[in-house]
């Protein structure tokens, strides 16, 4: 192999790429990562809560040793209409549910591991376009001119991601499919973080705060991350609505929150587009697209980070297996990428139940929604949402599909329900070894 | 408290990484009512990306347009905006 000559180029330091990068030297590939930013996750608006529940899989107990800014035990949730308020505080599960964490420090910090295993990394490196011979994607040529070959292109840079746009993977997206979020980081202080918002995240639902979206305040070590957005549809703006700012102002002056963020500061403002369908194919001859230039991404649950985490390393896994196999053809890989994909219990149950929660919210008014959303907080959230959802659709109609469906849902996601204590051991473990 | 669009950038030329294809903008500014920064301003018939110092890079330009008409690439490695605490 010549000097510009590698077995994988990832795209992008974020979540997906380091996961997929370490891998790829794990498994003893010479291994590119390319990162635009100077320091990796320094152009990551968002990205703040990982899911313990996912973590749990032994592909990612290693994440767990990562910068932690706060142990999230708890979730708040405010339903606000003129007339009255109600909170809903909820520890859904024993111990920790989320690890709170700022991307400019994960994505260093994930980069770092990367680089340990092997990887070479070069940042302040943008990609812009990629190098086709036949029908397959051979390399990529960065902002100097330089010209990087390999036999497979990991590409992890985001939901605009140049790689997969050019690659006429990626299309333009909006209305339905494209979510625009503002987002804000309040600086207190960590004592003032400690009183107001503790180990607590906070949800939001209150008219002209959001469009279909659910507004949140997640609170770091010293700053707490607020936002909120809506669809890019013609109902986005309004008279009272010019910009997703106005949404987040009005969000800044709900009274549970305004008062709790009162005699801070904003200290960065950010915009960030959230991507809501799956992409139809993630793969061409010699490219992989992962995390969310791959579509992998759950606006409705907030989940993105942890589904970016996995599907790096699955993208690693099927190139070397590809590359071993001497097949790089478009559907080898989808076939090794998406087998592991479709394995994994998190994945699956979390695409189903935002599909089946967001299929009854878009739907709705803000105020059947606060409904749907207390039905959901006694109900044991939106797990026992969707099956409950399907169960009471099949009685009610007497199709027995819809019902079989809960049942079959309701046995595939027990290995997630039932992360408890165990994972409390596994991060102490990873801690202890940090 | 007030939102106040704090953003930081790196220091060092971007390049023009967001254009317009004057041949294909219809001048309709889902551009600019989409862009959070007002990147866009109307110049005549069309629209233009004058204040790119100001861009956030989301994208919202180039997924909006009906027209194909926002050319959105990536600044130069190591330029263009950086967020703290994301």
């Amino acid at each position: 192999m010549t000097k510009n000559e590698y077995d994988i180029i990832v795209v992008g330091a974020g979540c997906a790429g380091p996961a997929a990068a370490k891998k790829a030297a794990e498994l003893g590939l010479k291994t590119l990562l390319l990162e635009k930013s100077r320091v990796p996750g320094e152009k990551n608006v968002s990205g703040t809560c990982l899911n313990m529940a996912a973590l749990v899989d032994p592909d990612l107990h290693y994440v767990m040793k990562c910068p932690v800014e706060r142990e999230i035990k708890e979730m708040h949730s405010f339903m606000i209409n003129e007339d009255r308020t109600t909170m809903f505080r909820e520890t859904p599960s024993k111990g920790i549910i989320l690890l709170s964490v700022r991307r400019d420090h994960l994505d260093a910090w994930h980069t770092e591991e990367a680089k340990k295993a092997g990887a070479e990394v070069k940042l302040s490196t943008t990609v812009m376009d990629i190098i086709e011979e036949n029908g397959a994607i051979k390399g990529v040529v960065t902002d100097s001119g330089e010209k990087y070959y390999a036999k497979v292109i990991i590409d992890a840079a985001g939901v605009n991601s140049i790689v997969g746009r050019k690659a006429g993977l990626i299309p333009k997206r909006k209305g339905k499919n494209m979510i625009l979020y503002v987002i804000v980081n309040v600086f207190l202080g960590e004592e003032k973080i400690n009183e107001r918002f503790g180990d607590s995240i906070y949800y939001f639902l209150a008219p002209n705060t959001q469009y279909k979206t659910w507004p949140w305040a997640f609170p770091k070590r010293e700053v707490v991350t607020i936002g909120t957005g809506g669809y890019m549809d013609e109902n986005l703006f309004n008279d009272d609505i010019k910009s997703v700012n106005d949404y987040m102002q009005n969000l800044l002056n709900l009274k549970p929150l305004k008062e709790r963020i009162e005699g801070g500061r904003i200290e960065s403002w950010g915009l960030h587009l959230e991507f809501d369908e799956a992409i139809e194919k993630r793969t061409r001859d010699g490219l992989i697209l992962t995390g969310e230039a791959g579509g992998f991404v759950i606006p409705f649950l907030g989940e993105g980070m942890v589904e970016a985490f996995f599907t790096g390393i699955y993208a690693a896994e099927a190139a070397a297996k590809a590359i071993e196999a001497g097949d790089l053809s478009a559907e080898n890989l989808e076939d090794h990428y998406m087998g592991r994909y479709n394995d994994n219990v998190f994945l699956q149950g979390f695409r189903y139940v935002a599909d089946l929660n967001k299929k009854s919210i878009l739907s709705k008014t803000d105020e059947e929604i606060v409904n749907i959303m207390q039905n959901v907080c006694i109900g044991g959230g939106f797990i026992s949402n969707a099956i409950h959802t399907n169960w009471m659709k099949g009685a009610e109609d007497d199709d027995m599909g819809f019902v079989q469906e809960a049942k079959d849902f309701y046995d595939f996601i027990q290995p997630y329900r039932q992360v408890g204590s165990e994972s409390i051991e596994i991060y102490q473990k990873m801690r202890k070894q940090k | 408290m007030k939102v106040e669009m704090k953003v930081d950038y790196y220091p060092g030329e971007t390049g023009e990484f967001v254009r317009v294809d004057e041949e294909k903008c219809s001048g309709c500014g889902d551009c600019a009512k989409f862009c959070m920064r007002n990147v866009w301003v109307k110049d005549g018939e069309i629209y233009r990306p004058k204040n790119l110092k100001a861009c956030g890079e989301c994208g919202a330009c180039w997924n909006i347009c009906d027209f194909d008409a926002v050319i959105f690439e990536e600044p130069k490695g190591g330029t263009g905006v950086r967020y703290e605490y994301g």
